[in-house]
């Protein structure tokens, strides 16, 4: 057997000149730099109690109808959990874009930025310990007139299937049975939603929330038509009007990504006249969309429809929208 | 190090007695910190499979004929029969014994582990053995100590899963075949043919054990071969022989599940692994669940989670001995026969690298689901070569001090300053990430906040469960239910007999029927956290297992449940 003394030989080690004879000192200089660095890093990012203790000063910042954001985004959880529902309501954590808000307040841990705040207008920028809040005005404001994923009930809105122009009313059910489908099946079935008579489970209209393609929340109204070229019509009455209906529509990231489901449809009605249509093919993901209200904007209100169909045996869809 | 020469035997008892020391040593940490990590999904597989294993060596020590029949064997066997049976039976044996009639554990899932975690403290007792006899006793300390403080191989040390006892096995085989070739006698060629038939039990990597070896063999001996198949001898290695003859029959012998219809459930274990599902994982901020797979995930991985001191002594190693072998071969014939290594000690080393890492890099149709555990098997190797790159260094710097104010120092010191200076940092973060093991990244990416906003992959399998048991114990009212995401129900179940679960905490299957809701971060499971927004009518979790901040389980709560 060749032992390692022997195998070692060649370690022999030729007398070398100059500092290149110092390289070798770089290496346990390098272990010791990673261990420097490896405190470093574990105590970069703010632990729960320092997001707790920075809520006092969040929320002397906090404005109402302003949306909390944070930088990075997967530091959001420890916000929510810091702050809650007070300054992180759902529906503004599973908010379909930001161009709604007039105002942002931006918590920024580690040197990041919100990518979807580019553009905006620093206010004010402070410095606290590992964070800096910055508030920021949207440079292109606007006012939502009319939020329909939050008119969603029977005082505002009315549900119908619509089969070769034979409407069949879908009833308001504030107690069904709340269901949720785990992963890779369909997001929760909200206990209050209409449902329609003689139909799956999964045909009804309520408010839910699906991933997008990043997999980050959006909050919107699940609209499952029947399939069969069948309409499934939500019509929400007296909508106060902007200029425009501005909106999004997908079927949930995990459900879509293979591409595999079929495409569909949301035409706009307002008072009656089409405004647009929606047609979202496999792949298009959270989608955003906008159809300019023109003549229909001259009433102050008027009645919305969206009427959703699917070929074959109908899609998932969930759609959300705005007048603006 | 420099060490004065032993005789052979007193010197490989010598060696074995610190490979032993090592090996008990970690076997201690790891049974003293074990109880820290929760229960990954498939070792609440794997406690079922083994119990159930376990069960059949009762019945086979109490009517060993009777154990042997078909029906009793597929009663016993049939249980998780897509991974081979060696390693459950000994996490069932141990469980039997040491827990259930010995009673030398207190956590019953501890029991099941213990048999994993002799398979981690034997890869460092093999490990320094290695790099003693092949190097010195500073590269096999050097290397041991590397594997042990890898963060991610410590966190599977403790697992009833079979990725480090492969990885284990995989080096103990090609350490025998490097024994045997000391001499072609029949003891090693036997040793190794049976290590594989072990190896082949253990996990599927043992497939590639025959390839890397006859590669080795044919670049380190293929004049030799070839000059005997001239004369009409072969002169192929006993040890492959070995393999080829008794490894199957070894692997035979120990999973009686392939007793009967042999050859269909052979085919239908080698086609449910050559066809494995997909499973997700996230590189890059992007989830990867079908193929093609991205080509740089194995390199950014192990650059992200091996400690980047371990990684550079690798580098300076692999180098050194590729720059000594060049020069060997330039060399003049007596130069070439002096210092001739027989047994192509750093091809074999590098051969065993790299037929880990070759999966990935030659096809991207490889599942990467598993994270780095996949190539678990390159790292004794890799970390053989740091124990090199460490001697490499060592003696540079001794040769800098020596005739310097420092001289005086015994070179001994010199060694164990410079051992503390590359050892610091693997040990530094490898005790850090503990319970957290697959959270954590290491400097280099910024750790586990860099690897966050890289977007790599935080955990897998739902273990991080353990890691809220205490905030469940005081938080949750008698009969509520926990909705446990991702957590196999045998996992959740044990942290109850172990009573690390107040047992009257319940788990619940759906969200709706939940007071209380988990998340484990994974990127594509979001819409489980959506469905507890949705649910729930709140997106403020009421508790969070954070790693160096960031989020890695959520509590949610339903509202108007009692919070204790």
């Amino acid at each position: 057997m060749t032992d390692g003394p022997a195998l070692a030989r060649e370690h022999s080690l030729p007398q070398r000149a100059g500092r290149a004879r110092y390289l070798a000192l770089l290496v346990p200089l390098f272990g010791l730099v990673e261990l420097v660095a490896h405190f470093y890093f574990a105590q970069r990012a703010p632990k729960s109690e320092e997001w707790t203790a920075a809520r006092p000063l969040i929320a002397s910042w906090y404005k109402a109808g302003a949306v909390v954001v944070i930088a990075p985004y997967w530091a959001e959880p420890m916000a929510r959990l810091a702050f809650g529902d007070e300054l992180m309501p759902m529906r503004d954590v599973a908010r379909p874009d930001v161009t709604r808000y007039p105002e942002a307040l931006e918590i920024s841990i580690l040197g990041r930025r919100a990518p979807e705040l580019e553009g905006w207008k620093v206010g004010r920028e402070e410095r606290k310990g590992k964070f800096t809040l910055r508030a920021l005005e949207n440079p292109s404001p606007i006012n939502v007139t009319y939020d329909f994923t939050d008119h969603v009930g029977p005082s505002t809105a009315a549900v119908r299937i619509e089969k070769r122009s034979t409407p069949v009313d879908c009833a308001f059910n504030p107690s069904a049975t709340l269901e949720s489908g785990g992963l890779g099946g369909t997001p929760v079935y909200p206990s209050a939603r209409f449902q329609c008579p003689g139909e799956a489970a999964h045909v009804f209209v309520g408010v839910t929330i699906i991933d997008d393609e990043k997999s980050h929340p959006r909050r919107c109204i699940w609209s499952h038509p029947p399939g069969n070229d069948a309409e499934l019509v939500t019509r929400f009455r007296d909508v106060p009007l902007g200029s425009k209906i501005h909106g999004h529509a997908g079927l949930g990231w995990l459900i879509e990504r293979d591409r595999t489901v079929p495409p569909f449809t949301i035409t706009v009605l307002v008072a009656e006249h089409e405004v647009g249509r929606v047609v979202h093919l496999p792949g298009d993901f959270w989608k955003p969309f906008e159809f300019s209200l023109a003549g229909a904007a001259l009433r102050p209100t008027a009645d919305v429809e969206f009427r959703v169909s699917a070929a074959g045996g109908g899609t998932h869809v969930c759609f959300e929208a705005d007048s603006r | 190090m420099k060490f004065r020469r032993e005789p052979g035997s007193r010197r490989y008892f010598v060696d074995h007695l610190v490979g032993a020391t090592l090996a008990v040593s970690y076997l201690i940490i790891l049974v003293k910190t074990a109880r820290a990590i929760g229960y990954a999904r498939d070792e609440g597989f794997y406690f079922r499979a083994a119990s159930s294993y376990a069960a059949w060596f009762e019945h086979l020590f109490r009517d060993p004929a009777g154990a042997m029949q078909r029906a009793t064997v597929e009663m016993y066997w049939s249980n998780n029969h897509e991974h081979p049976g060696l390693v459950k039976s000994l996490f069932g044996l141990s469980w039997n014994y040491l827990f259930k009639r010995w009673h030398l554990f207190a956590d019953e899932g501890t029991s099941y582990r213990f048999g994993g975690m002799c398979f981690a403290a034997a890869g460092l007792w093999l490990v320094y053995v290695w790099g003693a006899r092949a190097r010195s006793r500073a590269v096999g300390l050097v290397a041991a100590l590397l594997f042990a403080a890898m963060p991610r191989v410590f966190y599977h040390a403790h697992l009833d899963c079979f990725d480090v006892p492969i990885a284990v096995m995989w080096t103990l085989c090609a350490y025998c075949y490097w024994r045997s070739l000391e001499n072609l006698g029949l003891g090693w060629a036997v040793t190794t043919g049976v290590m594989f038939g072990l190896a082949l039990d253990t996990k599927l990597n043992a497939w590639f054990l025959p390839p890397a070896l006859v590669l080795h063999a044919l670049l380190a001996r293929g004049g030799f071969i070839w000059r005997g198949l001239k004369r009409g001898q072969l002169r192929v290695p006993p040890a492959l022989i070995g393999m080829a003859a008794i490894g199957p029959l070894v692997c035979f012998a120990l999973w009686p599940w392939i007793w009967f219809d042999t050859v269909d459930r052979v085919k239908g274990y080698a086609q449910f692994h050559l066809n494995h599902d997909y499973y997700n994982m996230v590189f890059l901020g992007e989830t990867y669940w079908r193929p093609p797979m991205p080509r740089a995930y194995v390199w950014v991985m192990t650059a992200a989670t091996v400690p980047a001191v371990t990684l550079l002594l690798f580098f300076i190693g692999a180098a050194s001995r590729l720059r000594a072998m060049l020069a060997l071969v330039s060399s003049r014939m007596a130069a070439r026969v002096k210092d001739y290594d027989p047994r192509g000690t750093d091809l074999l080393w590098a051969i065993g690298l790299s037929v880990q890492y070759a999966p990935w890099v030659f096809s991207t149709n490889i599942p990467i689901f598993g994270g780095t555990k996949h190539w678990f098997t390159a790292y004794p190797f890799l970390c053989l070569f740091a124990g090199v790159g460490f001697e490499w260094i060592a003696e540079r710097v001794r040769s800098l001090i020596e005739g310097g104010v420092l001289a005086r120092l015994p070179a001994r010191a010199i060694d164990v300053a410079l051992g503390a200076a590359v050892l610091a940092a693997p040990l530094a973060e490898t005790a850090h990430a503990h319970p957290w093991g697959l959270s954590n990244y290491t400097p280099l990416v910024g750790g586990a906040s860099g690897g966050a906003t890289l977007g790599l992959n935080r955990q897998f399998w739902g273990f991080t469960t353990g890691a809220v048991t205490d905030w469940l114990n005081q938080h949750v009212s008698p009969g509520q239910a926990v909705y446990i995401h991702d957590t196999a129900g045998e996992s959740w179940d044990m942290l109850h007999r172990d009573g690390r679960l107040l047992p009257n905490i319940g788990a619940a299957w759906s969200i709706p029927g939940s007071a209380f809701a988990l998340y484990q971060h994974e990127e594509h499971m979001e819409t489980i956290e959506y469905q507890i927004w949705a649910a729930y009518g709140t997106s403020s979790p009421v508790h969070i297992g954070a790693y160096d901040g960031v989020p890695i389980i959520y509590v949610y709560a339903k509202p108007g449940q009692m919070i204790r």
